[in-house]
């Protein structure tokens, strides 16, 4: 009897699942509204549900990439002088401790979005059509092992997310998504200069194999006496590159400001897309390509990183600390945040990265979750100002008291991911940069006056007259709440369930230790 | 025989249950819900008791259960709890009064429809601090440090709909998150100096010499930052006041007896640490001294009942800091001695005030007056919390504070010493005051108060009690307790001191009594005497000495006012930079795509755009293509 390899399909199905739901859309027809976000959410459910096996069969001791699939896919033909050559791209997808969290991070915030998206008003078909093509590009971002097939998977996530803030978003959404394209484009088109530029030096599109061509002391890139040698200006020019091609998507000050019109303008299940996960695909790409292929020129320019982070996150705490809506402290918080991941890697050790990883992760969840708490307010608000809410905890204690519980998992409170995440950037970043570090704790401080201040602003106080028949959380709005606030405690009461997935390849990812 | 060390963990167990248990079904048992929560601490009480007995009359040893939590890249994280002399002590005082202040509630909330949930934030408080007080290390006593800290949030702005508690509770979280930052740091520098987070690895190293002094001194400072926020000490006390907001039993429980009393724990549980540096210790005495005759002569002219007793808790955690860093061993024992009298007084104090409130629904004490006619048992009891905060024989707070100065002038600061003794002059004077005014005299109140049900005075009686007797476990001669808490510490316990220094400090308080009779009971001397002769000092009083609203002009309006600038930079310099450079791209774009629109075809000059800027740039870094 043949046995299904799991081991070798899974990653694949699980990256083209949501075709099964965009097939299932097209058959169906587009005035049942119902039906239609029901496959929709269903059809999200499915690779959540593959990347649980994922997780499960996950092998905590390999150090290397794990559910490997390598086959041949197109072969590109390139005029030589002797004739037609062929370049041939493989399709080779797999995972390790720094990916596969980021894929089941994907496929849940990708279902839970699925599901906050059910108050789409309008062409709902098309919506959900779009929305799974923008998964299966999360999804493969994280599971590329080449070059090529990393550069597909950004553009389908990102391009799908354009039509998605063009016509679901809010008044001035056009604006918006053209902002997000003119970005994100930008930071597409340095990625992708710098990927051939990759390519012309190593001849191969694989990830590793770049890596370890760049990093082998014996190969041809760094032997000084061979016309293959890459110079050490080439080699930070593209680490620099690198770093603002994912930059611009992670954000990095001053690259942020195109997350600032799109967090006020996207529909709300976008945003907790863009902040739960698409941003963690700038920070992914720094990590697995521009510390993975140049590791000197990271530890050369820690300090720089360093600052870059200490940077966002007090530039961002500063900036939350004042702004007017709700969303807008929210977009400066995740520029806050992710200041954090940055400060993980700039530690450049092994307890920093695992905060990191342990940020990106955590973040996800957190700014997912409230994100998706300020749209069941704005629901019922219909408002997202500070000025005028506040007073909700009287009418909506379930809702208020899970809101609350969001934001002090974002300002760190100990028992939640966001405390584990913060202590070991920080532990990490105190063993190398310490002056960095010292001043980066005054983010803590930061960022607890400004998630209070927003937080206290909308429940509490005085109960406002005109909210007087605000109803509680539904049923089914109480799911994303209480998965991603189950999330949020798991990882901070029993980090395990994370650290043990990053452990065995955390050395292969830090600079200087292993390769 | 160490079953009960054994099984310590099950002291925070239970209400750690009662807290899962209310948040499930809280709201269907309505008032019923206060008994999960009394039934959890009872247990966690008698567990404690036992716990205490086996350590104290048995003599048995420290005990240390790890469990493995997580591994920080490769470096195992450990867990677990540990039961030494200071920690069983702590366990019966946070169950003890959390268990009274349990079955307080359910009368003095008994009207509040959100009972269950106070009760859910009660059980969770004394989870977090019995897990707080039997941490073996300090990243797990930094989370239940935080956990405290949120649960004193959360009654703080109990009432969430009145403005001022919403203000009080923000505050509360801001400023000791500020001291806890220090414990923060302190916390990942000396694991980065010893390997561990634990409190004997720290030792050892300390004591092997493995670190320099300016690490021992900068650990210990940053340490005592954290206990500085904790415990109200100047200049982070200005949360404690204001705190009074919560619910006046959990200004028992938390801002008097147990948490704001974390701060003097986490130094006297650190204490090897600070004990290496001479500097360390110096800024805690100095810290802990100011602090107490700071806050204190604050208390002398506030008029709202909690806020009197709230300076007076400030205050008083200045003392128990002051001979903390000011006398070694000896210190050592007197402070947390008068940790433990102070928990049982101050704890009876607040809910005797309480139990005031809760028959007159006012706090201005000078809206009171006569109440001892109408709230006989009230009145007694709250009398004497205020001789054993005063210090009067036999009561439990002489024989601590005595214990204090006696440990002071032993160690020869005597500049501290005089503070301490002008301090306990204040004390005296202004709890009598606020004692006089409030049941003395004629009331000034429309309707007749009531003396409260015995659910509430029968806690405050059992505290009463305690308050009269509890210091009694440690008399000059017979320190059971200093003895047995400086089991194994360097440093003699024996203390000649002269006899002036007892006469000295019960004259003080009796004169500061006098006064105030003379003033407020008596009315010998006009209430106005001193304002009227020094009223700069009475504002600078009364007005807290401006220190809320330096505050708000250093720190809170310059970062408000920094954020709206970076906030203008933020749209119109850095992202009008953008905007330039889209703009331009834009017309560029036009040019090139006169034919087509759509965006998807700017996207492409943009790369374009972005491919050209690249190429250039690494040109001129001169690395391309060699």
């Amino acid at each position: 009897m043949m046995e299904f390899d799991l081991q070798r399909y899974l990653l694949t199905m699980i990256v083209l699942s949501p075709l099964l739901g965009i097939l299932a859309l097209l058959l169906t027809p587009r005035h049942r509204a119902g039906t239609v976000k029901l496959i929709g959410i269903v059809a999200a459910f499915i690779p959540l549900l593959l990347s649980l096996v994922m997780y499960v069969q996950f092998d905590l001791n390999q150090e290397e990439m794990q559910f490997i699939q390598q086959m041949e896919w197109i072969n590109i033909p390139i005029p030589l002088s002797t004739g037609v050559g062929y370049l041939p791209i493989a399709y080779e997808v797999g995972v390790d401790g720094l990916s596969m969290p980021l894929v089941l991070l994907a496929s849940l915030i990708a279902f839970l979005g699925a599901i906050a998206s059910n108050t789409v008003s309008k062409r709902w078909k098309e919506f959900y059509i779009i929305y799974l093509v923008m998964e299966i590009g999360l999804l493969g971002v994280f599971m590329s092992l080449n070059l090529f097939l990393f550069f597909i998977f950004f553009e389908l996530a990102l391009i799908p997310m354009f039509f998605l803030i063009a016509i679901w978003g809010f008044m001035d959404r056009e604006k918006a998504a053209i902002k997000f394209l003119i970005y994100n484009g930008v930071g597409s088109g340095i990625m992708l200069i710098s990927f051939i530029l990759l390519f012309i030096i190593t001849m191969t599109l694989n990830i590793q194999e770049i890596a370890s061509q760049f990093t082998d002391p014996l190969s041809q890139l760094n032997a000084s006496d061979q016309y293959t040698f890459v110079t050490e200006n080439m080699r930070m020019g593209l680490f620099i590159a690198l770093l603002i091609a994912f930059g611009i998507k992670m954000p990095i000050v001053p690259f942020h400001t195109w997350m600032l019109k799109s967090y006020q303008e996207s529909p709300f299940a976008m945003i907790m897309i863009s902040s739960g996960i698409m941003i963690k695909m700038g920070a992914y790409g720094i990590i697995r390509l521009g510390v993975g292929f140049f590791p000197q020129w990271a530890l050369d320019l820690a300090p720089m990183l360093a600052l870059l982070g200490l940077i966002n996150l007090l530039y961002g705490a500063v900036l939350a600390l004042v702004q007017k809506d709700l969303k807008m402290v929210l977009a400066y918080s995740s520029v806050s945040h992710m200041g954090i991941v940055l400060l993980g890697i700039a530690a450049m050790n092994e307890v920093g990265f695992q905060g990191a990883i342990f940020q990106m992760v955590s973040h996800g969840l957190i700014a997912a979750l409230l994100i998706y708490m300020i749209a069941v307010i704005y629901e019922r608000t219909q408002t997202t100002t500070l000025r005028e809410l506040g007073g909700l905890a009287g009418q909506m204690p379930f809702i208020s008291g899970i809101f609350l519980a969001a934001s002090l998992a974002s300002l760190g409170l100990p028992g939640m991911s966001g405390f584990i995440s913060e202590f070991q950037s920080f532990l990490g970043l105190f063993n190398s940069l310490p002056v960095y570090a010292a001043i980066g704790t005054l983010g803590i401080i930061l960022t607890a006056v400004y998630m209070l201040r927003a937080t206290l602003q909308t429940t509490f106080g005085p109960k406002q007259e005109r909210f007087h028949d605000v109803v509680d959380a539904r049923p089914i709005e109480v799911v994303p709440m209480a998965v991603l606030l189950a999330l949020v405690i798991l990882i901070g009461i029993h980090p395990a369930v994370l650290s043990d997935v990053v452990r065995a390849t955390l050395q292969n990812l830090v600079p200087g230790i292993g390769g | 025989m160490e079953q009960m060390l054994e099984n310590a963990w099950l002291i925070p167990l239970f209400p750690l249950i009662a807290f899962i248990v209310l948040v499930a079904i809280g709201k269907q048992l309505k008032q019923g819900a206060a008994y999960i929560g009394i039934l959890a601490t009872l247990a966690s009480f008698v567990l404690s008791l036992f716990t205490f007995f086996e350590r104290f009359r048995d003599g048995a040893e420290t005990y240390f259960q790890p469990v493995e939590w997580f591994s920080i890249a490769g470096f195992d994280v450990i867990m677990g709890y540990e039961i030494t002399q200071l920690n069983a002590m702590m366990l019966v005082i946070v169950s003890l009064v959390s268990l009274l202040v349990h079955i307080y509630s359910r009368g003095y909330m008994d009207q509040d429809e959100r009972l269950p949930v106070f009760y859910q934030y009660l059980a969770l408080f004394t989870f977090s601090m019995l897990g707080l007080v039997i941490s073996p290390n300090l990243l797990q006593l930094y989370i239940f440090w935080e956990l405290v800290g949120v649960c004193s949030f959360l009654l703080v702005g109990f009432y969430f709909y009145k403005p001022e508690a919403r203000a009080a509770a923000k505050k509360a979280f801001i400023v000791t998150r500020i001291g806890d930052v220090g414990l923060f740091i302190a916390i990942i520098l000396l694991f980065w100096w010893t390997g561990s987070f634990a409190y004997n690895d720290i030792f050892n190293a300390v004591e092997n010499g493995n670190l320099e002094s300016w690490q021992i001194t900068l650990a210990a400072i940053l340490i005592f930052i954290g206990a500085m926020g904790k415990s109200g000490q100047f200049p982070l006390h200005t949360w404690l006041p204001d705190a009074m907001e919560g619910p006046t039993p959990v200004s028992a429980l938390i801002h008097a007896a147990t948490m704001v009393a974390a701060g003097v724990y986490l130094v006297a549980a650190t204490f090897d640490l600070f004990t290496a540096s001479e500097t360390a210790l110096t800024v805690v005495a100095y810290v802990g001294g100011f602090t107490a005759i700071f806050a204190a002569s604050i208390g002398l002219t506030q008029t709202d009942i909690k806020r009197i007793l709230a300076y007076s808790t400030v205050s008083q955690l200045g003392y128990m800091m002051l001979a903390l860093g000011a006398a070694a061993a000896v210190g050592y024992a007197a402070s947390t001695f008068h940790l433990m009298t102070h928990a049982f007084f101050k704890a009876l104090l607040f809910l005797a005030a309480g139990s005031v409130i809760h028959a007159v629904h006012t706090q201005d004490i000078f809206k009171m007056g006569g109440l001892w006619k109408e709230m006989k048992v009230t009145a007694w009891l709250f009398l004497i919390g205020c001789l054993a905060i005063a210090g009067i024989p036999p009561f439990s707070g002489f024989w601590s504070k005595e214990e204090i100065l006696l440990a002071v002038y032993h160690a020869e600061r005597f500049d501290l010493f005089w503070i301490a003794v002008i301090t306990a002059f204040f004390t005296a004077f202004y709890m009598f005051r606020l004692f006089f005014v409030t049941f003395t005299g004629e009331t000034k109140l429309q309707q007749k108060a009531h003396e409260s049900p015995i659910v509430m005075t029968g806690p405050m009686m059992i505290l009463g009690v305690l308050a009269v007797i509890s210091g009694f476990i440690n008399t000059p001669w017979n320190p059971v307790l200093s003895e047995w808490l400086t089991e194994g510490m360097e440093g003699s316990l024996h203390v000649e001191a002269p006899v002036w220094i007892t006469v000295v400090a019960v004259i003080v308080s009796l004169a500061g009594i006098g006064l105030a009779w003379m003033m407020y009971g008596k009315g010998s001397l006009a209430q106005n005497w001193f304002s009227a002769r020094v009223p700069l000092l009475y504002q600078l009083s009364y007005r807290k000495y401006y220190i809320d609203e330096i505050y708000d002009s250093v720190f809170v309006r310059p970062l408000n006012g920094l954020g709206k600038i970076v906030y203008l930079f933020d749209i119109y310099v850095v992202d009008g930079l953008v905007q330039l450079t889209a703009r331009i791209t834009g017309a560029i774009g036009q040019l090139g795509a006169r034919m087509q629109n759509g965006q998807i075809q700017t996207y492409g000059v943009v790369t374009m755009i972005g491919l050209v800027l690249l190429i250039v740039g690494m040109a001129v870094a001169g690395g391309y293509f060699q």
